[in-house]
């Protein structure tokens, strides 16, 4: 067992397996778990949108910061995953390492 | 557009539908009813209701008392947005259903809008933006009017005028609806504004002053929102099948075809690009989700309704002539 899954911290990717716009779809187990960058820093929120199951991978970035889902506007923070809606987020802690990405579940 | 493959695509994903009953049955037990009222809206359009009258019973045994239904059929709280799709659905369905326990469930339905519009014409839903959660009551008694209904009729008509005031009076400049909360790019707003609220007063006799330039504006920003590719809202399934849609029924209502008949053609044929092997999921690429599975197959069936001789097919499909 790594010190990193000892510690609760899972390893998800590497950055330069984020896309153009710092963003993957990554899967613990049956968790679906979008990575966005926003800020120069990378985040750690639930794969679908708590309203009708909008990708949030797919989402606006917005000062905050903050994900607006793309299909019906849902603003979530990236930090704290609370919304002006009647839902809140799942949002994960993040470490990058040596390139390495890993959230704490 | 090959009409007979679209035919063809219109069958198969309904068989998939019908599948996939459990998902979205009431009958089955408790439901999404944002999902439910998508499933209903597929069994009229494709002539089938008749075969699940039963789902139309049950959606009027989970109404509540003050009229409204909540998003999902085991929760207490009525909600204006899902409220106003369910009640459509009703009030359309019961055309061919003809059944005493559905008008008298539209009626409690007309009653619930009528108690729950603000003052200033709105109508609010917290999962909602309050031009999207207007436009839906508006729709809904577009079609109660279309439709002859009588239940309090000169309050419906007067509820009615205010809804279509507020969603005038915020008509941006360059033609579309914005909502900073929850549509920046102001398509699926424009798209559902210009379809399901304003364009029907064209039909009812053009009562409300500025819905024709409104509805041309609105249609002309969508327009010029595609996308190269056919799609619009950066490859949203969603928006692209409510932007065809909105500008099916507009076009033909205003005249408009010679201008957005190559858009509309080129927007179906992304969205028959990116099905699945059965129904459709919200982006390209992602799992199909009924829902999406339901827009598709209506987009469908009102383009077959646009391409057919009767140029008032398609309008009917909204329910806004009998």
């Amino acid at each position: 067992m790594s010190p990193e899954t000892e510690a609760g911290w899972v390893p998800v990717a590497r950055l330069e397996e984020l896309d153009a716009r710092g963003r993957a779809v990554v899967r613990v187990g049956a968790t679906e778990i979008a990575l966005v960058t926003a800020e120069g820093r990378v985040f750690a929120i639930q794969g679908r949108c708590p309203h009708r199951g909008g990708p949030l991978v797919r989402g606006f970035v917005e000062a905050g910061p903050a994900i607006r889902c793309p299909m019906h506007g849902w603003r979530f923070d990236l930090e704290t995953g609370a919304s002006d809606r009647p839902a809140r987020a799942t949002v994960y802690p993040v470490r990058v390492e040596g390139g390495q990405i890993s959230i704490r579940l | 557009m090959d009409v007979a493959s679209i035919d063809e695509t219109i069958a198969g994903e309904f068989r998939f539908l019908v599948q996939e009953r459990a998902g979205w049955s009431l009958v089955a037990g408790p439901q999404d009813l944002e999902l439910v009222a998508h499933a209903l809206r597929v069994l009229l359009h494709t002539g089938a209701l008749g075969d699940f009258r039963d789902e139309y019973r049950a959606l009027a045994a989970c109404q509540h008392a003050d009229g409204g239904w909540a998003p999902r059929s085991d929760e207490p709280a009525s909600t204006v947005w899902v409220s106003a799709f369910c009640a459509l659905m009703q009030l359309r369905g019961n055309r061919i259903l003809g059944e005493p326990v559905l008008a008298a469930s539209v009626g409690r339905a007309i009653d619930y809008f009528l108690d729950t519009q603000q003052d200033d014409g709105r109508w609010v839903d917290p999962r909602w933006a309050d031009l999207d959660t207007t436009s839906h009551p508006v729709s809904f008694f577009n079609v109660v009017l279309a439709l002859g209904e009588r239940h309090r009729r000169a309050d419906v008509e007067r509820a009615w005028r205010r809804g279509l005031r507020f969603i005038l009076d915020r008509q941006t400049p360059e033609g579309g609806w914005h909502d900073a909360g929850f549509h920046p790019s102001g398509v699926e707003i424009t798209a559902h504004l210009i379809q399901d609220a304003l364009v029907a007063d064209l039909v009812l006799g053009e009562r409300v002053p500025g819905i024709r330039d409104a509805c041309r504006r609105g249609l002309a920003c969508l327009r010029g929102w595609q996308a190269a590719d056919g799609s619009w809202d950066e490859e949203n399934v969603d928006h692209t099948m409510d932007s065809v849609r909105s500008s099916m029924v507009v076009s033909r209502i205003l005249g408009d075809d010679a201008a957005t008949t190559a858009p509309i053609e080129r927007g179906l044929a992304w969205i028959l690009r990116h099905k699945n092997a059965h129904g459709w999921g919200d982006f390209p690429g992602m799992e199909t989700n009924l829902e999406r599975t339901c827009d598709g197959i209506d987009t469908l069936c009102k383009y077959r309704a646009f391409a057919a001789a009767d140029p008032r097919a398609v309008v009917r499909l909204w329910g806004y002539v009998p």
